[in-house]
């Protein structure tokens, strides 16, 4: 009975959070207003048990050595970071209790919360948060090594609850950086003089976050109980967290029916609709997952193909495609037609009202037969006086993509057959694909789901960045290369005001609308299952750091 | 005599090992497909994915790594777990306990239920009995088990509602002791029927045929014609005679188990070496993909063995030399 009002505080206070002042602005920010956490939360456990369908097994239980979705869906409950990020992407207190930017963006100094212990009763210092950041996360988390590594200076630590970074020049990223994902904070007095990635603590870890390790289980669970030590007052209120291990979809849905888990973190588009029946199922819609936000389909186009380089072909395939049939017949709803190159779920960088090109098929056609691609008598186009390309060559690409993806080639193999241009289909799995499209670049066309992330420099950049084309996987597929997108790009990181940055972001994606090296199909989002009484949740990270079981 | 043929089998395995293995790692290598993604994760740079395949060794020309790999084999190193950061035997040998369950539990229960069918089938033979497990065998063992694994969790679990629908134990009890064991056996059951339910259609195959063979020989008429009673001569006399051939396809089934154990597992999110097998390969986790090879490799090998020697305590004419 004590939930409700609960609930209804974080709701007002994820509201506060959302209004544009709470965005980073320039210079000073310090949020404790819109602390996730109401200071008279009454319960203090009995909520339960939680049990949580997870796809994959994790391996290991350490978020700051890897990306790994799989790792980070199974710990991040464990672990915290220096900010969270609320449902808007909007920084807010974790570990650090207020910040201070400084220096037009080039410094910025962290007030840590005191009292906070690590799960073994140690005492958390800004020792810990130096060490993780030098030997642990700028060495081996691939996001934050080679986004804030290259731009740090130093870190400093005046004494035990301040943490300066230093960086050569401004850095407008780092506060969309140092939450649970991007920067899990680790304890140095189990990890200084190991090899991060090998210590026994990997298996058995102890974090800041609202739970605490029992038990894991390879392949099977991992459990998890109520760290009574929390920081954060009042929480969490669940008793035991129970994360079991699924690696099949339609498996975990069955599960949620029968009861045997409570939370399973993706409901496919067509189970949706009939889940909707069970009173006892409800969902939660976002664009967030721990393994990549802000997720949009794209098409790329391997620019060094004769057939692509002309931008008339491109932007004919991008008029050929109907993607409105892609969100009602492939995603069953969950999701949306892209309007601009970055997801909408970055508000303050989605530049809307550009000239995307819809879906028309005789705007297609004039297009190729512009590009002197003729259409035969059973409509297959052939070329015809096209620069590159022998006389007579049909107009055929191919198509790669994850065997999840198969449902897009189909789709799309129809909708551009239908103005003579044929799509030839190559399911690959990840590892395969990666190696084909990134390091040998043998494919003409491929579909990818590149997640923007919480800030544009770590997610978007990668995709038009002349320096990531090569062999690095999901970087630039296209193969993208224009010195004056590289320079706004190096511009946007260095401005912290958000509206200025905004805007040359806006301009970033007028250049790249123009030159279509890709087609931004949908932004998709996702659905996640859960089972009554269980309530309380949030999208992701400390997703049931506020929940309960109890009826 | 039978100890220097076994002695000979033995000193076998391990060239035959050694050759699985190697035949493993050159396919692995040479398939398309990249580890790193899995070992780095995405978003990272150039450097970084540099210094993890030099870490790894993958940065070396595929005979170089093959010299290495042979060479840490010969001492009984199978390598580090991209993904998991520790050796990779530690990784397979944690899982055996759960696999060894699962296919062992199959593999009595397929023996058991399928010559007590074959007997039905034998002894009734050309009558409706007979037709009936011969229609179902049949059926059973063209159905793929993934299919049939899905419709028992449908059915039996969803619907009817006595089984659990994945796992090995209930997430929600802390049973410990004779409760935990309640727990994993009732988990249990249905993966096993269901990875059992070819091996019983081959079963009972095979022991109607060779009930059908035994019961038209002149000792069986002769038990007859003493006044031995009909269950005692289909049980006592020609049931012994008739699994002499089910007994030689042991080994052989061993290893379509664990063949089947890989989907079935998958399936039932049963935490078994197919499951790892499955998942290290996706990853392309190569250090456990071939710890994996190994085991299965070294089980059916032994179990082949096993069934060698178990035949020749069935039917004392014969002998190795």
């Amino acid at each position: 009975m004590l939930r409700l009002p609960l609930v209804a505080s974080i709701v007002v206070l994820v509201a506060t959070a959302c209004s544009p002042s709470a965005s980073p602005s320039p210079l000073v920010t310090a949020t404790p207003a819109a602390t996730p956490v109401p200071s008279t939360a009454p319960i203090a456990g009995g909520g339960g048990t939680l049990a949580v369908a997870i796809g994959a097994d994790p391996g290991h239980l350490n978020p700051a050595i890897t990306t790994s979705g799989a790792t980070h869906t199974a710990s991040e409950l464990m672990y915290n970071g220096l900010v969270g990020l609320d449902e808007n992407g909007a920084p807010v207190p974790e570990l650090a209790e207020s910040w201070v930017i400084e220096d037009q963006g080039a410094t910025y100094t962290f007030k840590l919360r005191p009292g906070v212990t690590w799960h073994d009763g140690t005492k958390f210092t800004s020792a810990d948060v130096k060490f993780t950041f030098e030997e642990v996360l700028l060495k081996l988390h691939a996001r934050t090594r080679s986004s804030v590594g290259p731009a740090l200076d130093s870190i400093d630590t005046p004494d035990e609850l301040t943490v300066v970074f230093r960086f050569k020049q401004p850095y407008a990223p780092l506060l969309q950086q140092l939450d649970v994902t991007e920067a899990p904070i680790i304890p140095m007095h189990l990890y200084a003089g190991s090899d991060p990635a090998k210590n026994p603590v990997n298996l058995a870890p102890v974090g800041t976050g609202p739970f605490a390790f029992v038990s894991y289980a390879a392949d099977s669970e991992i459990r998890l109980k109520r760290n009574e030590a929390y920081w954060a007052e009042g929480l969490p209120h669940l008793d035991e967290v129970v994360l079991r291990i699924i690696p099949e979809t339609g498996s975990q849905i069955v599960a949620l029916e029968a009861g045997e888990v409570d939370w399973v973190w993706n409901v496919p588009g067509p189970e949706e609709s009939r889940l909707d029946q069970d009173t006892n199922i409800e969902f939660l819609r976002t664009d967030r997952n721990p393994g990549g936000s802000n997720c949009v389909m794209t098409v790329s186009f391997n620019l060094d193909r004769p057939i692509l380089k002309d931008l008339r072909v491109r932007q004919a395939i991008a008029h050929a495609i109907d993607r409105q049939q892609v969100v009602d017949n492939i995603l069953f709803g969950q999701g949306r037609v892209a309007e601009a190159p970055i997801s909408s779920g970055i508000p303050w960088a989605h530049a809307p009202g550009l000239s995307v090109p819809n879906f028309d098929s005789s705007a297609a056609a004039t297009l190729l037969d512009a590009a002197g691609w003729v259409a035969g008598s059973d409509g297959t186009r052939t070329a015809s006086g096209v620069a590159g390309v022998g006389d007579g060559t049909p107009l055929s690409l191919s198509f790669l993509h994850f065997p999840t993806f198969s449902r897009y080639g189909e789709l799309f193999r129809t909708q551009l057959a239908a103005v003579g241009i044929e799509l030839r289909l190559q399911p690959l799995d990840p590892p395969v694909f990666a190696e084909t499209v990134f390091t040998k670049r043998d494919f003409d066309t491929n579909i990818i789901s590149y997640c923007n992330g919480p800030d544009p420099e770590i997610g978007v950049r990668r995709m038009f960045d002349s320096a990531q084309i090569g062999p690095v996987p999901f970087s630039n597929a296209a193969g993208y290369s224009d010195p004056a997108v590289d320079t706004l790009f190096d511009q946007a990181r260095q401005t912290i005001d958000t509206t200025a940055r905004g805007a040359i972001y806006r301009q970033i994606q007028e250049a790249v609308v123009a030159a279509q090296p890709y087609v931004w199909i949908v932004e998709t989002s996702s659905v996640r299952g859960y089972r009554l009484p269980c309530s309380g949740f949030q999208a992701y990270a400390q997703f049931a750091q506020a929940a309960t079981c109890a009826p | 005599m039978n100890r220097r043929y076994l002695a000979r089998r033995l000193l076998q395995v391990p060239p035959a090992v050694l050759g699985i293995l190697v035949v493993a790692f050159l396919l692995i290598h040479l398939a398309p497909g990249d580890p790193i993604l899995a070992l780095a994760g995405d978003n990272g740079d150039a450097a970084y994915y540099a210094e993890m395949r030099a870490t790894f060794g993958l940065d070396r020309p595929i005979p170089e790594q093959l010299v290495i790999f042979v060479g840490n084999l010969l001492r009984f190193d199978l390598g580090v777990s991209y993904v998991q950061g520790r050796p990779a035997i530690d990784v397979v040998l944690e899982r055996i306990p759960s696999t060894l369950l699962l296919t062992g539990a199959a593999l009595v229960f397929s023996t058991v239920v399928g010559i007590w069918l074959g007997l039905i089938a034998g002894a009734r033979a050309h009558r409706p009995a007979d037709l009936a497990i011969n229609v179902a065998a049949l059926g059973l063992h063209a159905t793929p088990s993934f299919w049939l694994a899905q419709l028992a969790i449908l059915t039996l679990s969803l619907w009817a509602g006595w089984f659990p629908v994945s796992g090995m134990t209930n997430p929600r009890s802390s049973a410990t002791g004779l409760g935990l064991m309640l727990d994993i056996a009732h988990h249990l059951i249905l993966p096993m029927i269901v990875l059992a339910s070819t091996e019983i259609a081959a079963v009972a195959r095979l022991t109607r045929a060779g009930l059908l063979d035994e019961l038209s020989r002149d000792y069986v008429r002769t038990a007859r014609a003493k006044g031995v009673k009909e269950p005692q001569v289909l049980r006592r006399h020609a049931l012994r005679c008739a699994l002499i051939p089910v007994a030689t396809v042991v080994g052989g089934r061993v290893g379509h188990l664990l063949a089947g154990a890989v989907l079935v597992e998958a399936v039932f999110g049963w935490p078994g070496i197919g499951r790892l097998l499955l998942s290290s390969v996706q990853s392309r986790d190569i250090p456990i993909v071939l710890a994996v090879l190994l085991v299965i490799g070294l089980t059916i090998i032994i179990a082949n063995v096993i069934t060698d020697l178990v035949y020749v305590r069935l039917d004392p004419r014969i002998r190795y030399r």
